[in-house]
């Protein structure tokens, strides 16, 4: 088999292999299943019937502008598709189809070849939406056939890119080639075929090695470095209200939780409670409880605070299991959903402390992985009924969880207002949570000095505040009441990523609230702080949609390759197909807000023409288009008639038709079939290698070189008739391609 | 006969002897045509002797070889003048050189006093004994040969001499079907002697002026000159083409358009002559490799300097 032979097969088998993935990643209409197939066949008989000198393919249309039209034609097609199959992706695909069939075709200059491994790639990457373990071979399968035609490709280029080494026509007697100017005789091998794909095999198994392994290699020495450790502005070990001033904004990404058992976003937004806080001295939260005692390991990682939940109360309960990527924080706290129950992860040593709060024993330096299983308390309805006579708490919980600094009246006259038609601790509660959060404006711009009493000042006189002065208000009016409670700093997740189905948490969104204490449920969260009018999700664009994704494959990197888990990398290969169809839905939801953008403008501007106008101004763009077609084909017929009739404008001057400027000509058009003239050879020298390279080309390449070198290096004056002739000679050979015809 | 016909039929003559060898033969006739003269250097039994023989018969042209030898002295060469006594006088008795084809065997065998004796014949195409000078028969060609292979009592040419052969040529052996038919042919002690000429030696001069009008562009001169100063400034080699090198490659390219039956120079005719022309004209630098005549060295230099010069377009 000869090279070329080779690289066409090569090819044709490439395209097939990609088919069969999209095939088998996506759905495709029974028909364009059956062309396609037709057409890869009819492309590889023709290439392996080139052998054998004939060809099934036929080359009816052979003219440039045919194909130009088709192309246009399969476009309007697409466009059509997509409207009204309202399936933007799948539309795309067939398209894809579509031109791969017209590639098939047309396989005739080099050129053509590349257009179709584009399209093959292209095919390859869409059926990774649908990737499943069938994947894997046809990768395989396909980088093979990859390497194969592109380095056919390479082999058979023949003339420029190669040092060349010219026939030596010296006292040897012998005359030499390079390699591959006399690739005629060069045929593929079995041991060529064997060395070429063991070592594309060597190459992808390396590649994947060092993909897997090097994100891995612990580099030994802990990344002090200031500028990846986020300072937790908005989550701060301790709660001082005094100090105002306006917050930062801050977007950096804290941490992504994703949910394990479910697949959509909570309505309020997630939160995660990181620690809590149960003095308050009239200006700032402390951690009274903060003595913090080591969880042991179980098996599998697995750090749990309570034994007794383990079993089966823990499978009946709601709990909600989440996958967290902590980011560098210059605080040891662990965040999850409030209960955590469990952590799970490559974790050193977890501490838990009184408030039910999960430590590290030192802040991570890079990013770190971890499952936690929390149990969400709810409100049991033994707490729901007014109790028949008063509840009395624990010693130790009245004494951490009704503390009140002192000079609380006005604030303890003010809750037994407020709640005073409650009858139970839960609905004192919702008394408190509702006067709070109907009363007061949320705001983040306070601007103030040095307050004496900033819990006086935000309930009577300020009335605004942030979730910490309502957090702080709930907590102490509670108290005042005789409610347990305490404050809960951490964070509440509102942005969420469709594409990866995960909150993604930023600095901003830490956040304070209220846990409660009641007598039969336990600790319940409940927050007084209304929703900020800046908390509002941006409208949904394409920019946005963007982002999303890209921090989702950042995730993926991050999970599937610098967090070593074979587990989650074969849920990963599981997944995609799910999350294929969503991703894939986004993308088309987020073209269809593009055209539904522009179908509005233009809507816009017809309404601002008029309804009397809007007729006209269709007639006008159609009559526009079709102009444009016009021209477009004028265009295109002119080039082509150019080349044609070359000779109607012989004798002309150099650069219009001398002797010289066709053999410049002509040399351009050989190097656009792969056969550039060396700078250093001479044109009968060059005119032999055409004899060897394009044996069907040669005889018109050897009547211009001698025309040319007759008046060029001779200064022999051409005739008339010998002009046309050379004009005619240059519009054969335009009209000839070097693979097709072989 | 037109001059095409009569390079053809003396390019067929010689190739009923040398078989598989059409190059050689035309380089050969090249070399006749730019009134040059041909250093051949191979190992012997390629046919060395019997291609100048053979050229010399076609030619219908007189042909002597001189074998030299260490004992070789230049009265040999040129002749030397004998006391006549009838006539009461000294005679000059021409030597071998008095031919038209001269075939120095082996010409570094002898010792530099007798090579030298070659050089005014060589260049001027006459002769001076005892105050005496005497031309020399016109056509003049001297094909010279040397064993590379052996260095033992030899007598390397000097850099002048060199200068003096238009190209230096390998024969080289034949190709494996070629030596089969020269095998299988009727053996015959002398085939260069059965072959009759076709040309007289007239017509070897009018060819020769031909040659002279070959016409040459000024883009082709200029490219000769930019590969001779290529030659010079390059550090691979201690030293360039000398202006007469650069001459004698201009001469060889239009005999060579000649011989191919063209009227005008190309650059394919430079670019191919080269190498013959010129690589035998310089010595390569000291960093390149040992031996004064390092000639495959410098062959592979000058076809570097060759390909990276592009040729006029």
């Amino acid at each position: 088999m000869s090279l070329e032979q080779a690289f066409r097969i090569s090819s044709v088998l490439l395209a097939g292999v990609s088919f069969i993935a999209l095939v088998l990643g996506t759905g495709l209409p029974a028909w364009l299943v059956f062309f396609t197939t037709v057409a890869l066949l009819l492309a590889f008989v023709g290439a392996v019937g080139a052998m054998a000198g004939w060809s099934s393919v036929p080359q009816a249309a052979r003219s440039t502008i045919t194909w130009n039209v088709l192309v246009l034609a399969a476009f309007f097609g697409f466009v059509v598709d997509s409207l009204t199959s309202d399936e933007l992706l799948y539309a795309g695909l067939r398209f894809l189809l579509v031109l791969m069939i017209m590639k098939l075709f047309h396989l005739r200059h080099r050129g053509d070849y590349l257009h179709l491994l584009a399209i093959t790639v292209v095919m390859m990457l869409a059926a990774a939406l649908g990737a499943d373990l069938w994947y894997v071979p046809l990768v395989i399968a396909y980088f093979v056939l990859g390497v194969w035609t592109l380095f056919l490709y390479g082999m058979t280029r023949p003339l420029g890119t190669q040092p060349f080494s010219p026939v030596a026509m010296g006292p040897r007697q012998q005359t030499r080639y390079p390699s591959g100017l006399d690739h005629g005789g060069e045929k593929v091998t079995v041991r060529l075929l064997q060395v070429a794909s063991g070592l594309a095999l060597a190459v992808l198994g390396l590649t994947v090695l060092f993909f897997y392994m090097l994100p891995r290699l612990d580099t030994k020495h802990p990344r002090i470095d200031e500028g990846t450790v986020i300072r937790t502005a908005g989550f701060s070990q301790s709660v001082d209200l005094g100090a105002l001033g306006p917050m930062k904004l801050d977007p950096r990404i804290v941490m992504r939780v994703e949910l394990l058992d479910q697949a959509s976003r909570e309505r309020k937004g997630l939160y995660l409670r990181g620690m809590a806080f149960d003095h308050y001295d009239g200006r700032s939260w402390v951690n009274r409880l903060g003595r913090r005692w080591p969880i042991h390991q179980m098996p599998q990682r697995t750090f749990a605070l309570q034994e007794q939940h383990g079993g089966e109360q823990m499978a009946s309960e709601p709990f909600y299991r989440q996958r967290i990527l902590l980011e560098p924080l210059d605080t040891p706290v662990l965040f999850g959903v409030p209960f955590i129950e469990t952590v799970r992860g490559k974790l050193p040593a977890v501490q838990v402390d009184g408030g039910g709060s999960f430590y590290l024993s030192v802040p991570i330096a890079k990013p770190l992985e971890y499952t936690a299983v929390s149990r969400p308390t709810v409100v049991l309805p033994a707490d729901l009924r007014p109790p028949s006579s008063p509840y009395h708490y624990h010693d130790a919980v009245l004494q951490y969880f009704t503390q009140v600094p002192p000079q609380s009246d006005r604030v303890a006259a003010l809750a037994r207002t407020v709640a005073q038609h409650a009858r139970t601790p839960f609905e004192q509660a919702r008394a408190v949570q509702d006067y709070l959060a109907r009363h007061y404006r949320y705001s983040l711009e306070l601007v103030g000095s040095e307050q004496t009493n900033p819990l006086e000042e935000f309930l009577f006189e300020r009335k605004t505040g942030y979730c910490e002065h309502y957090a702080t208000a709930m907590a102490i009016m509670l108290r005042t009441l005789g409610v347990p409670s305490r404050l809960a700093t951490g964070f509440l997740a509102t942005e969420w990523n469709e594409y990866g189905n995960y909150y993604v948490v930023r600095q901003r969104d830490a956040h304070a609230w209220v846990e409660i204490y009641l007598p039969h449920s336990g600790w319940i969260v409940m927050d007084p702080t209304p929703p900020a009018d800046e908390n509002v999700a941006p409208a949904e664009g394409l920019w946005l949609a963007w982002t999303k994704l890209m921090d989702h494959l950042q995730l993926r990197w991050n999970r599937v390759v610098v967090q070593y888990s074979a587990a989650d990398q074969l849920a990963m290969v599981e997944g995609v197909q799910v999350n294929g169809a969503a991703i894939s839905h986004k993308v088309r939801k987020s073209f269809q807000i593009l055209l539904g953008t522009v179908a509005g403008v233009l809507e816009k501007s017809a309404n601002l023409l008029g309804t009397a106008t809007r007729d006209r101004a269709i007639a006008m763009g159609l009559t526009g288009l079709a102009l444009l077609g016009l021209f477009l084909g004028i265009w295109l017929f002119r080039k082509q008639s150019q080349r044609t009739f070359l000779g109607r404008n012989a004798q002309g001057k150099y650069g219009d038709g001398s002797i010289t400027w066709i053999y410049e000509e002509m040399l351009s058009y050989l190097s656009t079939q792969g056969l550039q003239k060396p700078t250093h050879i001479g044109p009968l020298q060059f005119s032999n290698i055409i004899r060897q390279q394009w044996t069907e080309a040669s005889s018109v390449v050897e009547a211009i070189t001698s025309l040319y070198c007759k008046e060029r290096f001779g200064k022999v004056p051409l005739t008339l008739e010998e002009h046309h002739l050379a004009h005619q000679r240059l519009g054969e050979l335009r009209n000839r391609t070097r693979f097709a015809n072989q | 006969m037109t001059s095409t016909e009569a390079i053809r039929s003396i390019q067929d003559n010689i190739a009923r002897v040398i078989k598989g060898k059409p190059h050689a033969i035309e380089l050969t006739l090249v070399c006749l045509l730019a009134r040059g003269h041909l250093l051949l250097e191979d190992v012997p039994g390629v046919g060395k002797t019997t291609l100048a023989h053979s050229l010399a018969r076609s030619l219908d042209c007189s042909f002597k070889r001189i074998q030299f030898t260490s004992d070789l002295l230049p009265s040999d060469i040129v002749g030397v003048s004998i006391f006549n006594r009838q006539k009461q006088a000294f005679e000059f008795v021409r030597g071998p050189i008095f031919a038209n084809i001269v075939l120095a065997d082996e010409i570094n065998r002898t010792t530099p006093k007798t090579q030298s004796s070659l050089l005014e014949a060589m260049s001027e195409a006459q002769i001076s004994v005892d105050n005496q000078t005497y031309p020399l028969s016109q056509p003049f060609m001297v094909i010279a040969t040397q064993n590379p292979s052996e260095y033992h009592g030899t007598f390397p040419l000097p850099e002048s001499q060199l200068d003096r052969f238009l190209m230096r040529l390998r024969i080289g052996y034949p190709a494996p079907d070629e030596e089969r038919k020269i095998l299988a042919r009727t053996p015959s002690l002398r085939p260069a002697e059965e072959l009759q000429p076709v040309v007289t030696a007239q017509e070897v001069l009018e060819l020769q002026g031909q040659a002279d009008q070959v016409f040459m562009d000024e883009s082709l001169t200029d490219y000769i000159l930019s590969l001779v100063q290529a030659t010079r400034h390059t550090e691979l080699l201690s030293l360039g083409v000398s202006p007469r090198g650069g001459l004698a490659l201009s001469r060889a390219a239009k005999a060579l358009a000649l011989v191919r039956g063209r009227t005008y120079c190309l650059p394919d005719d430079i670019r191919e002559l080269a190498p013959i022309v010129l690589s035998h004209r310089v010595m390569v630098a000291r960093s390149q490799g040992f031996g004064l005549q390092n000639f495959g060295q410098a062959e592979r230099i000058i076809q570097d300097i060759i390909d990276s010069v592009p040729v006029p377009v």
